[in-house]
């Protein structure tokens, strides 16, 4: 009797939990080693294994391109982080200071962009914020007797924080709207008896009881931007001019798949990769340490 | 002084929940727009390409290098489904057995399953591009499903997780005491009661393998295989120029409205898949 219900978890073990199993080492371990070995070779269209040690590495380190690049990945994920931070808390602590129903709907306002396809998102964007006579706020503003105003060649960055910021803040003011709303009410209505104002309420009480939740997503964001560059790829793609918008990952995708045959540099492609794989390991494991994610695996009780 | 105060607080809550509102109004407006480029009255022509599927009609050079509507919208609709059916099916399996089973590499998996789902699969398009063509699934609609599925895996799996957790232990020990089998107490009692958690799970890989653009972009060639998502950007890239967005938005209008139904349908149950943390 003992041995069959040990065998019978072994079984359900089995079958219920290979599938994902399987799907995890073959889609994302083999890739993410396949990566670090095609970082050592010269893999390109004709796609032979020609290996060449850490020629792509060096070859990084001299490339004039790489101190752009980088420089870009800091200001895209700094800017953005910062969009998606602030304009989060902002909608988070505007949603729980009206009447429910219409912070629920705010915030159900606001995932909108995060649920419409990312070609529609980014077109739209394109279009409102078009350099062109034709775009939207320029044919407003000539309707009106103004001068058309160069939105996405002069203020590329603010752009794409913006284009970003719209879907990565819907997030953040989930998080923070559920943590505020977690705070026992004694706290605030204790604050507001003794004649604190709403301002105080909010810098002495909401924000230090939240802090963890904040710095939980600015942690969590950073890896996602990191490796993020849809949004990008789909509107400057890199420009304007020379790798003005072009991150890390851009480039890496650039440098695989770009437009020409020649373009297929795969086994440059993934040096980037590799290091941006390292970096968010690195990165994953800080993490764990400090948030202590452990708590999030008790152990079952029931076997 | 306090109602003033109020008034204009409800005022601004008012005026920031309408403004993600405003690109969708405008892109329904140019849709139904009688002018190509400029938001101008109110016509259906654009939507002339329900009937046949055909985008230009009377300009056979550009109808060859562009698929019918219809062939891409059921590529569209296979890769939601695919990847809906497999995400659903393999994370409610996975979730029960890692929130009610202790095992040997059980905080392992889920630790790595954390990871790989923080870091997006798109670092991974060098490597999964090679091991599509090795396989032969490269510009197939199969390989795209196959990558989209693992790359939603580990959030479902996460998130089915915690609402396998929520369920009290009594519940399911109840159903044992009652001489029901593992396998019985999981199919009869757990799975009608995180009903709320796999149908969240079906709606999130739904919307996002209908809304899917880098795997397609990356690993489709043919036209013949393309997505709306594919089509909508090649058209948008190369009429950039001006010439026909309205045709471009009327498109975009027909592609939005399966994820405009099921967010307004669905979205409270989208947002308890996206405190685990999705995308941007």
């Amino acid at each position: 009797m003992r041995v069959s219900r040990e065998l019978s978890k072994k079984l359900i073990i089995g079958v219920m939990l290979t599938p994902a199993v399987v799907v995890a080492v073959l889609f994302l371990a083999v890739p993410a080693a396949l990566t670090i070995l095609i970082s050592l070779t010269e893999l390109d269209y004709r796609f032979k294994w020609i290996w060449c040690g850490l020629n792509n590495y060096a070859r990084l380190l001299t490339d004039p391109t790489t101190r752009l690049v980088v420089q870009a990945t800091v200001i895209y994920v700094a800017g953005t982080l910062a969009f998606n931070t602030l304009w989060g808390l902002c909608l988070a602590l505007l949603s729980t200071h009206v009447h429910d129903a219409l912070g629920t709907f705010m915030r159900a306002a606001w995932l909108l962009p995060r649920v419409l396809p990312s070609v529609v998102w980014a077109m739209l964007m394109m279009w409102i914020f078009s350099p062109l006579d034709t775009g939207f706020l320029n044919s407003l503003i000539i309707s009106m007797g103004g001068q058309p105003v160069p939105w996405t060649f002069r203020y590329y960055w603010p752009f794409l924080f913006v284009v970003n910021g719209f879907i990565g803040s819907s997030l953040s003011a989930i998080i923070f709207s559920s943590a505020i709303k977690s705070i026992p009410p004694d706290y605030i209505i204790a604050a507001k008896v003794d004649g604190a104002s709403s301002f105080t309420i909010i810098t002495r009480i909401i924000l230090p009881m939240i802090k963890w939740h904040i710095a939980f997503f600015v942690a969590y964001n950073t890896l996602s931007l990191l490796a993020s560059f849809e949004y990008i790829l789909l509107t400057l793609n890199g420009g304007p001019g020379y790798y003005t918008t072009e991150v890390m990952i851009l480039r890496a995708y650039h440098l695989a798949f770009g437009q020409y045959m020649v373009a297929m540099d795969f086994g440059y492609a993934a040096t980037y990769v590799t290091i941006l794989l390292v970096v968010g390991l690195v990165l994953s494991i800080a993490y764990w340490r400090v948030f202590r994610l452990r708590r999030l695996m008790i152990e079952p009780k029931l076997e | 002084m306090v109602k003033v105060r109020t008034i204009l607080l409800y005022l601004v809550a008012v005026v920031v929940a309408a403004v993600p509102l405003v690109p969708l109004g405008l892109l329904f407006a140019l849709a139904f727009s009688e002018h190509p480029v400029y938001v101008r009255g109110f016509t259906l022509a654009n939507f002339e390409f329900l009937k046949t599927g055909v985008l230009f009609p009377g300009d056979p050079h550009r109808s060859k290098i562009y698929p019918n509507v219809y062939t891409a919208a059921a590529n569209t609709l296979l890769l939601a489904l695919g990847n809906m059916a497999l995400v659903t099916l393999i994370s409610s399996m996975a979730g029960y057995v890692i929130s009610r089973y202790s095992f040997r590499g059980r905080s392992a998996l889920l630790g790595t399953f954390l990871v790989i789902h923080g870091v997006p699969a798109s670092v991974l398009l060098v490597a999964l591009y090679y091991l599509l063509k090795a396989t032969g699934l490269l510009n197939t609609l199969l390989g795209v499903v196959l990558v989209k599925m693992a790359v939603d895996l580990p959030l479902g799996v996460w998130v089915l997780k915690g609402f396998y957790d929520g369920i009290p232990w009594d519940t399911e020990i109840a159903a044992l005491v009652d001489g029901t089998s593992r396998f019985g107490a999981f199919f009869r009692v757990m799975l009608p009661l995180v009903s709320p958690g796999i149908f969240s799970i079906a709606l999130f890989s739904f919307l996002s393998g209908w809304g899917e653009f880098i795997f397609v972009y990356t690993f489709i060639q043919s036209s013949t295989n393309w997505t709306l998502s594919m089509l909508i950007q090649s058209l948008f890239a190369s009429e950039m120029g001006g010439i026909n967005l309205a045709l471009i938005a009327a498109l975009s209008v027909f592609y939005l409205v399966p994820v405009l139904v099921l967010f307004v349908v669905g979205e409270k149950y989208l947002v308890r898949v996206t405190i685990g943390g999705v995308k941007g």
